[in-house]
Formats: structure tokens, C-alpha cells, sequence
């Protein structure tokens, strides 16, 4: 009989590494394209999926019993891609100055420059650019909550408690990212 | 558009977001859409962009490599780490056991001698016997934690500013202005943050030029209006490119890490 999440993460807990790779099988995919939607980049989308599962191991025996299984290993899976993206993004912006001021009109190109381009290259796409660029322009916490939403649909509650915020917080964030969303990918931004 | 309204389109995002949650909720904001013929037009942009967001590639994409494969990279990083961390916290643990063992054999044993006590003096008090940490062990923990907040504020510092330096957003009140709201706030929180940082210890004492131009700059950042002048952001990339900040804070970040 198929073991459940919460059997797999206790028998986690006791260095069972088939119990890894059980979770890894069931939740890889999901979790690879929740980070992708972070990142918009697959090789770095594919290291923090490898990284996450390496925590989830290290720390099975701190995951409290209570708890699902699967917003436990998305929290750690965008924890390490928010890390991820604010490193590469400081160290792309360190590396080259930055521009005199900001302008609307040079918001995408910025970005689009900044974007690593084996992403264009895999998902080669139009569509799957203009909605990175729209993701990019979206401050972190609003980011991460439209990815948690559109990405891995989770409640609107399981976000507040995945990333500790307040439900309140958690809804207008999500408001005003589509706000933004709307100007960059709806009628007004085509 | 009254702030009445403004409540309203709010609840009407999140409906098209599908985030509004209990029947009685949806209805209060259907009876409001049937009556307002600004809101059926936000529903329909709200709900065109979310279209589009369910149409990005990302939603079926399959992980450039094969499940078989990653496993074995999980495995080889699980042993990798365990090869290396447990020789120094296998080394903690087997000196803060030794310090255990050592208090309890003290106890135990008696030793060194205490002074006799006068056959008049009253019993001692009971004297929990939990092991002992040394006083070196505490200062490394503390040491460490200071080093991983200072590491953590001065990441989310960045952030900051990096997406102060990318703000494009107008705002409302004009062309020359821009929405810069969310990164004030975030300022002023990371400020307040500041304060509780242990900067006069030595374990974050390399770190102290950085965090005070850090603070320099989100104070900067945390002084303008949610709508601000393009302008006075201009100023603060300029201080942040003229000190090499970011450079600085990834570099510090790193040393701080590890």
C-alpha cells in the first residue's frame, strides 16, 4: 500500500532514502514549476528543486506532524528562490551600473536584459517572456504571492501561514499585484 | 471613484482571482457587479489578465531533467553535506556531551571538595543538575546568530534596492512620479530592524561601514512619499552606484554566510 505524505516524512525523519525519493517522485514536478515561476529560469529552477528536497532531508525531524507535507516543501522550495533571485540580481546589478532613472519605457528592456537568456531559449516563447517581464516588475512579496496562487493554487490562507503574513496582508498584496499585472499584460499593456 | 469604490474593485480582483472565499461573500459582490458597470469592466480586465497568467508555458513545463537523475544529485548533496557538517557539529556535540558528562561526574563524584558545612548549618538547596554549557559554546551560537541576521537584513536591504533602482511604476499623480510605496514601507521595517542588530560586537564588526551606508540609503528610501519624484529616486541609485553598494552587500553577505 502507498504510503502517505506524513508516513513518508516521519520515515524522512529516520534517513529513509526511499522515502525520498517517494516524496521527490510525487512532488518534483509541482514543486520545479512553482520555483520556475519564480525564476523563470530552468537550470536555476532545477538547483533550488535540488536544494529543496537536500533541506527537506537535513530537516525532516523538525517538521511538525501537524502540518501538511506539500506548503512545508513549497515554503522551503520559494524560501531558497526568493535567496536565489536576490542574489542573482544583485549580482548582475553590481556587475553593471545602473541607470540614471527609471522610466516605464525602460523597465522591460532592463529587465528583459537582466533575464538569463537559456530561459528564452527553453520556453521560446512570446507569451511565457512578456508574463516574465510582467512577474519581474512586481515587488518580491507581491511576486510571491501571485506564484503561490497562479502557480501552485494554494488558498489564500495556506499563503498567509506558508510565508507568515497576515490574511489581510496576504489580500492586498494579492490586489495590487494584478493591478500591476493588468497594466503589463491586459488590454492596457498589450 | 470613491474609497467606498476602491474597497470594492479590490473585492472584485480577488473574486476574479478566484480568493474571494464563502457563497454569502461571492454574493454581496455579484449584487455589487450587477449594479456597477465600472466594476464588470475591472472583472473583465482582471479576469483577461489572469487569462493570460493561466496560459504561461511555466504551468506544464517538465523539469529539464529526469526524476532518476535528480534523485542520485539529492542523494550525492545529502552525503556531501553529511561528510562535512557532522565532522564539526559531531565535534560540538561531542564536546558539549564531554562538558555534560564532565559536570555529572563533578556532581556525582563530588569533586573538588566542597567545604564542610557546620553540623548547624542548614541543608542545601536542591541544585537542578542540568549539564552545563560552556561559556565558549553560548558565545559561538551568539556569534553565529548575529553574523545570519546581519547577513539576512542586509540581503532584504538590497532587495530593496534593487527593486527601488528598477521602480518604473507611475503613479497616479502624474508622469514624473512613481509608485514606490511597498519599498518605504519595507525601509522603515528594515530600520527598525536595525536597531535589534548586535553592530558593536565583533561578530558583525567587519560588517558595520556597510550597514551604516545601508541605513543611509533606506533612510533615504524610507523618507518619500508612497508617490514620489523620479527624481529623488534618481538621487538614491546614485548613492548606491556612487558607494558600489550592492557590490559591497554581496560581497559582506557572503563573508557574513560563510
Amino acid at each position: 500500500m502507498e504510503r502517505s505524505d506524513r508516513e513518508l516524512m516521519a520515515a524522512l525523519a529516520q534517513g529513509d532514502r526511499d522515502a525520498l525519493s517517494a516524496l521527490m517522485e510525487r512532488h518534483y514536478r509541482r514543486i520545479y514549476r512553482v520555483v520556475l515561476g519564480y525564476l523563470r529560469d530552468p537550470d536555476e529552477a532545477l538547483d533550488v528543486v535540488q536544494e529543496t528536497f537536500v533541506k527537506a532531508f537535513q530537516n525532516a525531524a523538525r517538521w511538525d506532524a501537524r502540518s501538511e507535507v506539500a506548503p512545508w516543501l513549497t515554503r522551503i522550495g520559494i524560501n531558497q528562490a526568493i535567496d536565489r533571485y536576490r542574489r542573482i540580481r544583485r549580482r548582475r546589478l553590481s556587475e553593471q551600473p545602473l541607470a540614471d532613472g527609471p522610466a516605464d519605457h525602460d523597465h522591460d528592456r532592463r529587465w528583459s536584459d537582466l533575464a538569463p537568456s537559456p530561459e528564452r531559449q527553453a520556453l521560446g516563447h512570446e507569451l511565457g517572456a512578456r508574463i516574465a517581464g510582467a512577474l519581474r516588475g512586481l515587488p518580491e512579496r507581491q511576486r510571491t504571492i501571485v506564484v503561490l496562487r497562479h502557480y501552485d493554487e494554494m488558498t489564500l490562507d495556506e499563503i498567509a501561514e506558508t510565508l507568515g503574513l497576515s490574511l489581510g496582508t496576504v489580500k492586498s498584496s494579492l490586489h495590487r499585484a494584478i493591478h500591476r499585472l493588468r497594466d503589463r499584460l491586459g488590454e492596457r499593456g498589450r | 471613484m470613491n474609497l467606498l469604490h476602491g474597497r470594492w474593485e479590490r473585492r472584485v480582483a480577488l473574486l476574479a482571482a478566484g480568493a474571494v472565499t464563502g457563497e454569502a461573500a461571492r454574493a454581496r459582490v455579484q449584487r455589487h457587479l450587477d449594479q456597477c458597470a465600472a466594476c464588470r469592466a475591472h472583472l473583465v480586465a482582471f479576469q483577461a489578465t489572469l487569462d493570460v497568467l493561466a496560459r504561461d508555458p511555466i504551468r506544464t513545463a517538465e523539469p529539464p531533467l529526469p526524476l532518476s537523475a535528480l534523485r542520485t544529485r539529492v542523494l550525492a548533496r545529502v552525503d556531501e553535506a553529511a561528510e562535512r557538517r557532522p565532522r564539526s557539529s559531531r565535534a560540538v556535540l561531542a564536546w558539549v556531551a564531554g562538558s555534560a558528562v564532565a559536570a555529572a561526574l563533578v556532581v556525582a563524584v563530588g569533586w573538588p571538595p566542597a567545604p564542610r558545612a557546620p553540623a548547624d548549618a542548614p541543608p542545601p538547596a536542591a541544585v537542578a543538575e542540568a549539564p552545563e554549557v560552556s561559556d565558549e559554546f553560548v558565545r559561538h551560537l551568539e556569534r553565529r546568530v548575529a553574523r545570519e541576521q546581519a547577513a539576512r537584513y542586509l540581503d532584504e536591504a538590497s532587495d530593496v534596492l534593487v527593486t527601488v533602482a528598477a521602480r518604473p511604476r507611475r503613479c497616479r499623480k502624474g508622469e514624473e512620479r512613481v509608485d514606490i510605496g511597498d519599498e518605504a514601507q519595507r525601509s522603515r521595517e528594515l530600520l527598525a530592524r536595525r536597531s535589534l542588530l548586535d553592530v558593536d560586537g565583533a561578530a558583525v564588526a567587519s560588517a558595520r561601514p556597510v550597514l551604516d551606508d545601508v541605513e543611509e540609503a533606506l533612510r533615504e528610501v524610507a523618507s518619500l512619499e508612497a508617490c514620489a519624484r523620479k527624481h529623488d529616486l534618481q538621487n538614491i541609485n546614485r548613492l548606491v552606484e556612487r558607494r558600489r553598494l550592492l557590490l559591497k552587500i554581496d560581497l559582506m553577505t557572503r563573508e557574513l554566510q560563510g
